[in-house]
């Protein structure tokens, strides 16, 4: 669009009297043509792979078959409720939750200290932030099958070294307590090292001439982390609250791999619980009423971080 | 394995991710091209075996082309041929785990075999007559064909031979009853103060395992699982699977000879060949990957019975997704006889340890040679006698994990075995609802 305003503004101005609005619609639309011509290819694949699919999803959304042979119909916000009062959907939900919390705090507070850590460049942190983020590299599903062997009940590398410490072994990934918590390492294994990159690059934004000050000022390590760093770290902490809250629930490959959702769906995420109304309960009613409601909760939590950092912009 | 972003844009998404997967066939000259999914849900190198068995075809016949399209698990087969018919890309053949022709027949996905058979001049009763009776029961549908058995499993007991010897049991005799078992278990069982060094069995419980499992069990006990005639009914709560179910708690929290948990197939087959449990149940499906790993001499036996023996059967069937060209079905058919022909059947029982369902294949020189050198696959072949149908409703898996979660809470010490299969029959009559709204319950 901004290529077309200037291209517009003069238009406009040299109309002596008032154009009909039609016509000063065609003018605006002719001034702007090169801009949605430009922009056409990246439209058609967006409509075609994002806004079809997701049009479709909603479509998809409102039909319902009440038998196996019966023939789709309209039924409304009806899957939506039955998606509501699904306990398995609950289940996932309140599972999401604590997923997403349980994953967020520790890996932003990991990332924070490894940036802190490793904020001045030489060989020795360049070495280690290398280190540090090379779970990043590898792709989930692989690091999923890593540690499917390390979480091997009985045999597996946990357990060997764990093993001779406990009376009795834990069942990482077969027992509805500790299920949940062992996929919860993975992702803070895997994601502190990503985070922690956007923390290192919001600390070269910290002013040198404030610090330089507070040092003078005899502001020790603990007063200017407090006073100066992590006010400074804000819009770096908000951005990353945001795409570690995503990231909860839109990366659940290790899920798949690890425990298709159980044992008695102690692991079923959301999108997980999505997956299986989909293909499993071959529902897609259902599944799409659920990926109506999480696209809903997504969007919501978009727009407030969004605006809140926008509120902190604009602000004095 | 579909993947989280696919997904959140919809199922939309889906069709064109499956159409992906299925290659166009050029038209007009040349071979006819066809897709074949296969999956490989048990240890070993599967995968490379297929590879080896789709070239010998194609080199013998010139005029089509196969290609094998490997697809994950059963259940993910499932699910992208399921996506594969919806976009209209159908592969042209699929190896499907054997009770999901029921639910795929009653969502019309299945291509009916009896004119395809019709056609070669032969009988229903003729073409079936090849294969094991004991297989019919999952590839027969009101009497049509749908399916023809490709590499099937029965449920084995797993012994370490030389801890046996060492507890003092005489591992030529394996247990034949659930006492004997318990008894066995427990000299088999190595304990230091309250920690278990060794654990005398291992029984697999993850989606899909799990349920395989308490079919295998609730049989030897007598019972049935599910309505063999009638896709609408389970039978959950029940004496005979409330035995079954308390006496595999029991081997867990009782007698304390069993990991506790609900522990996938993988991790069981390591835990035995690695020596940290002296016995397991698991599928013949593993035997292959058991003799060439096992550093210790290993004997297998017939699942121990309570009440009488009997094993579900288990394994995939080839079958014709709905929707296929003509051209297309004549090139899957000639493939699917060719893959079921003795010799093949032979060689590919031989290389993964399934047994083969062609009957033929066991007078085969090569195989008869292998049943004298290897005398522990012979033991699938005779438990065939006592085996049924592997359970097949309206919607299986999701009736299956009905069953299977509420088994791994008992396994975990969550719950009694009874208010557990009282849950799991009231979540299989919700989910089995809508479709006996159209069949049983549907009245003039």
């Amino acid at each position: 669009m901004s290529l077309a305003e200037p291209a517009a503004l003069p238009v406009a101005a040299s109309a002596p009297r008032r154009l009909h609005i039609a016509g000063r619609f065609t003018a605006r639309f002719k001034a702007s043509l090169p801009a949605y011509l430009l922009l056409l290819p990246s439209l058609v694949f967006l409509a075609l792979f994002t806004y079809g699919a997701m049009g479709r999803v909603i479509i998809d959304a409102l039909y319902q078959r009440a038998t196996p042979k019966a023939p789709l119909r309209f039924v409304g916000l009806d899957n939506i409720a039955a998606v509501l009062a699904d306990s398995a959907f609950t289940g996932a939900v309140i599972n999401n939750l604590i997923y997403a919390v349980g994953t967020a705090i520790p890996s932003i507070g990991l990332a924070l200290l490894f940036a802190l850590a490793l904020a001045r460049t030489n060989v020795v942190t360049s070495a280690l932030r290398a280190a540090l983020f090379l779970p990043v590299l590898i792709p989930m599903v692989a690091a999923s099958a890593l540690f499917l062997f390390i979480f091997l009940p009985n045999v597996g590398l946990l357990d060997y070294y764990i093993g001779r410490l406990l009376p009795v072994l834990p069942n990482w990934l077969g027992d509805p307590d500790i299920a949940l918590y062992a996929i919860m390492i993975i992702t803070i294994w895997k994601n502190a090292g990503y985070y922690m990159l956007f923390f290192l690059a919001g600390l070269q934004a910290v002013p040198e001439d404030v610090m330089e000050a507070a040092h003078l000022d005899g502001a020790g390590p603990f007063m200017r982390l407090r006073y100066i760093i992590l006010p400074e770290l804000k819009p770096t902490f908000l951005f990353v609250i945001v795409i570690a809250t995503l990231n909860a629930v839109t990366q659940v490959d290790h899920v798949f791999v690890l425990t298709q959702g159980g044992p008695s769906n102690a692991t079923n995420l959301v999108l997980f619980y999505i997956y299986q109304q989909a293909v499993e309960h071959f529902d897609v009613g259902k599944a799409s009423a659920a990926t109506l409601l999480t696209l809903a909760a997504l969007m919501g939590l978009t727009a407030l971080s969004f605006r809140t950092m926008a509120n902190r912009e604009g602000g004095p | 394995m579909l993947f989280s972003r696919r997904l959140m844009l919809g199922l939309a998404m889906a069709g064109s991710l499956a159409s992906a997967l299925t290659f166009p066939a050029v038209a007009g000259e040349g071979p006819t091209e066809i897709d074949l999914f296969f999956p490989v849900p048990v240890d070993g190198k599967l995968a490379r075996d297929m590879g080896t068995l789709i070239k010998e075809f194609n080199d013998g016949h010139p005029d089509i082309k196969a290609t094998a399209v490997y697809t994950g698990s059963y259940d993910d087969t499932l699910i992208k041929t399921r996506a594969a018919i919806k976009a209209g890309k159908p592969p042209a053949a699929v190896i499907m785990s054997a009770n999901f022709l029921l639910d795929m027949q009653i969502e019309n996905e299945l291509t009916n075999l009896d004119p395809l058979i019709k056609a070669d001049g032969s009988t229903k009763e003729q073409f079936l007559g090849q294969f094991f009776p004991a297989l019919s029961g999952n590839a027969v549908i009101n009497r049509s064909v749908y399916g023809i058995p490709f590499q099937n499993s029965t449920p084995l007991l797993y012994i370490n031979a030389d801890k046996a010897k060492e507890a003092g049991l005489d591992p030529s005799k394996p247990p034949q009853t659930w006492a004997e078992l318990t008894d066995w278990a427990k000299k088999l069982t190595k304990r230091d103060g309250d920690k278990v060094t060794q654990w005398g069995i291992a029984i697999p419980c993850a989606y899909d395992y799990c349920g395989w499992m308490m079919e295998t069990l609730t049989m030897s006990n007598g019972g049935r699982y599910y309505n063999e005639e009638f896709g609408g009914e389970v039978y959950y709560d029940t004496p005979s699977m409330l035995g079954a179910l308390t006496w595999w708690n029991d081997l867990v929290s009782k007698h304390k000879v069993h990991p506790p948990g609900a522990t996938p197939g993988p991790a069981v087959s390591t835990s035995f060949i690695s020596g940290n449990a002296a016995m397991m149940m698991l599928s013949t499906g593993s035997l292959t990957y058991v003799r060439e790993n096992a550093k210790f001499n290993y004997k297998v036996a017939f699942i121990p019975r309570n009440v009488r023996n009997a094993v579900p059967i288990g394994g995939a069937s080839l079958i014709i997704p709905a929707g296929v060209e003509a051209d297309k079905q004549k090139a899957a058919w000639t493939l699917i006889k060719w893959m079921t022909s003795p010799e093949k059947s032979a060689w590919w029982s031989r290389a993964t340890g399934y047994f083969a369902p062609n009957m033929a294949a066991y007078k085969t020189p090569d195989m008869v040679d292998f049943l004298n050198k290897n005398p522990d696959a012979k033991i699938a072949v005779e438990q065939l006698d006592v085996a049924k149908p592997w359970f097949a409703t309206y919607k299986t898996v999701p009736v299956r994990k009905n069953l299977e979660d509420e088994v791994m809470l008992v396994l975990n010490g969550k719950k009694q075995p009874k208010e557990a299969l009282v849950a799991a029959q009231k979540a299989a009559d919700e989910t089995l609802k809508p479709y006996n709204a159209e069949t049983s319950l549907k009245l003039p």
